[in-house]
């Protein structure tokens, strides 16, 4: 009997423990009335023992591993968020980097607006014909006050060209090139210009020093030039037109090599160091505006008008004279001609010697005795002679007008 | 003369674990057949207890021991379950105790036999399962054999993964 246990436990124990399991199969699956089988699944007898530990043993760690998935996955989460944050972040970052270069940019376009602006408001009000043109680059050098601007022959430019801003004068066109074009600026030392000084009326030379200000130089020392003073173009120098501001009186120093000149410092009016539109004039033609073009028009209307009327006049006194007689006579010598007679139109002609003569009588004003006539107030009636009075009602005289309708009632 | 031999070859191939791996493994097979369906969903075409029955028996070539490890992790699987409790430990003693006794005939150590073995006694203890449900206990068991296939399949993949990876917990003399 062993040895049938011992040659045969394997079949022996796989039966016991199968037989055991459909034992506890049958206690678990009731037939129910309807003639099925069914598990009890609502069984008030309470909870397996085996289910019991069953969930003992592997609720645990399940809910070790829940937890410890979750907090993995919330780690990851996180990492995942932060980078996500650390990303949008640096997002962030480049955007406000963006928007700080567009800002930037678009201040600087709204400056240039402005600049613009003030510069075409300039340009369309200035009399002579400009172009405008910007600055893009320099020499480089302190000793070489040069600029470039982005217009050149090609535009019309040429040299000895003025440029300007609406400030004031800035430098003179020195090279043309075909797309571009190199200004002197009026600061560096081998520029020139002839200024006035706008109150006293002192004409000099500009010109720039070593250190890029603006001076006047050879002018006599005169106690009158004050700080303060606009300087302005004098026009002499075939260059600059006239009246264009340069700058103010910044202050009057002695002449270092002449003692009875002074160099007047000017600062400039225009920002040389900080330019970049700048205005080039292309001709000194005068440029009107468009009102000040039809006021000019009629204005020259108004001449022409003028002008016909007089030629109107002319012919009308033409015409008048040749219908009145003729001042020229043509048989008479140009000597003798009337209009060179100088004698007086009316010579002075003896009055006829009145009838009667009486106190009123020509002769009569003369003193007795005397070819001289009598003073006008010694002709009055009580010098009069009684005689003279009495020879008076003798004398008809013309009634006059107003006496006439108290003669004729 | 042949169960001689057939002992001589246990003796020598038998595999030997520190007594914790027979809890531990064991253990994380039923923890992770709970837990991983909550996460695969639809996809838990696996069982885990089942793969360990099979490694433990082939590798114990013990058929008895491969009945008792069929048998408590079958029920084990059961109790967590809301079936009957003894379905699949009847199901995975039966494949214990094939597995051990199969083990001790053929050569396992080959990856093919290895697949083509679990498929089988994965597709037996279906079969055996449906058996029990609507033959013996004459419950209402519905089930589809695309079902049943693709755990089969899915129990070969992860015991070929599965096997050399348990192999380096072997205690080695």
């Amino acid at each position: 009997m062993d040895s049938f246990f011992v040659r045969y436990r394997n079949i022996v124990v796989l039966l016991v423990i199968l037989l055991a399991q459909i034992i506890g199969l049958a206690t678990q699956v009731r037939r129910t009335d309807s003639g099925h089988n069914a598990l009890n699944p609502r069984d008030d007898r309470g909870v397996l023992l085996i289910r019991l530990w069953a969930n003992a043993l592997v609720s645990p760690p399940e809910e070790l591993i829940h937890a410890t998935r979750m907090g993995i996955a919330g780690l990851w989460q996180n990492y995942v968020d932060l980078r996500q944050v650390r990303a949008q972040n640096q997002q962030l970052q480049q955007t406000i980097s963006r928007l700080r270069l567009e800002q930037a940019e678009l201040l600087e376009d709204a400056r240039q607006g402005q600049r613009l602006q003030a510069l075409l408001g300039f340009q369309e009000k200035y009399i002579y014909k400009t172009l405008a043109a910007q600055v893009f680059g320099s020499s480089g050098s302190e000793q070489s006050r040069v600029f470039y601007i982005d217009k050149g022959s090609a535009d019309g430019l040429r040299r000895d060209m003025p440029v300007i801003t609406a400030d004031g004068i800035v430098g003179k066109v020195r090279d043309v090139f075909p797309r571009t074009a190199q200004v002197l600026a009026i600061n560096d030392q081998t520029s020139g210009a002839g200024v006035i000084l706008a109150t006293t009326r002192i004409r000099g030379i500009l010109r720039g020093d070593a250190a890029g200000q603006l001076e006047v130089v050879d002018i006599t020392a005169d106690e009158r030039i004050k700080p303060g003073e606009p300087v302005l173009t004098a026009g002499g120098d075939m260059v600059f037109p006239r009246g264009l501001p340069v700058g103010v009186v910044e202050k009057v120093v002695p002449d270092p090599e002449q003692d009875s000149f002074v160099d007047v410092i000017v600062k400039p009016a225009a920002h040389l160091n900080r330019l970049d539109e700048v205005l080039v004039i292309t001709s000194t033609e005068p440029r009107f505006p468009p009102q000040g073009q039809r006021d000019l028009d009629t204005s020259q209307a108004l001449d022409g008008a003028q002008a016909a009327a007089i030629a109107e006049q002319q012919k009308a006194a033409q015409i008048t004279a040749e219908r009145l007689p003729n001042l020229v006579e043509p048989n008479v010598p140009p000597d003798q001609q009337p209009l060179n007679d100088t004698s007086p139109p009316n010579p002075m002609a003896q009055p006829p010697q009145p009838l009667h003569p009486d106190q009123f009588s020509p002769s009569s004003v003369t003193d007795q005795g005397s070819d001289q006539p009598a003073p006008a107030g010694s002709a009055t009636p009580r010098a009069q002679s009684p005689g003279q009075t009495k020879q008076s009602p003798a004398v008809p005289t013309q009634p006059s007008p107003q006496r006439s309708p108290r003669r004729n009632p | 003369m042949s169960l001689l031999g057939a002992d001589f070859r246990r003796d020598l191939e038998i595999r030997r674990y520190p007594i914790l791996i027979y809890v531990f493994v064991p253990l994380t097979a039923l923890v992770l057949q709970a837990w991983l369906p909550r996460i695969l969903g639809n996809f838990d075409w696996f069982d885990l207890p089942f793969v360990i029955t099979v490694y433990f028996a082939l590798g114990r070539r013990s058929p008895i021991q491969g009945t008792l490890m069929g048998a408590v992790l079958g029920i084990f699987e059961d109790a967590l379950s809301h079936h009957a409790i003894g379905v699949n430990g009847i199901a995975k003693t039966v494949v214990g105790f094939l597995a051990a006794s199969v083990g001790v005939r053929i050569d396992v150590e080959n990856h093919i036999i290895r697949l083509v073995l679990n498929f089988l006694l994965s597709l037996l203890s279906s079969a055996i399962c449906i058996f029990i449900y609507r033959v013996l206990l004459g419950l209402d068991f519905a089930w589809q054999w695309q079902t049943e296939l693709f755990l089969a399949i899915g129990n070969s993949v992860i015991a070929a993964v599965l096997f050399p990876l348990l192999n380096r917990l072997q205690v080695r003399e």
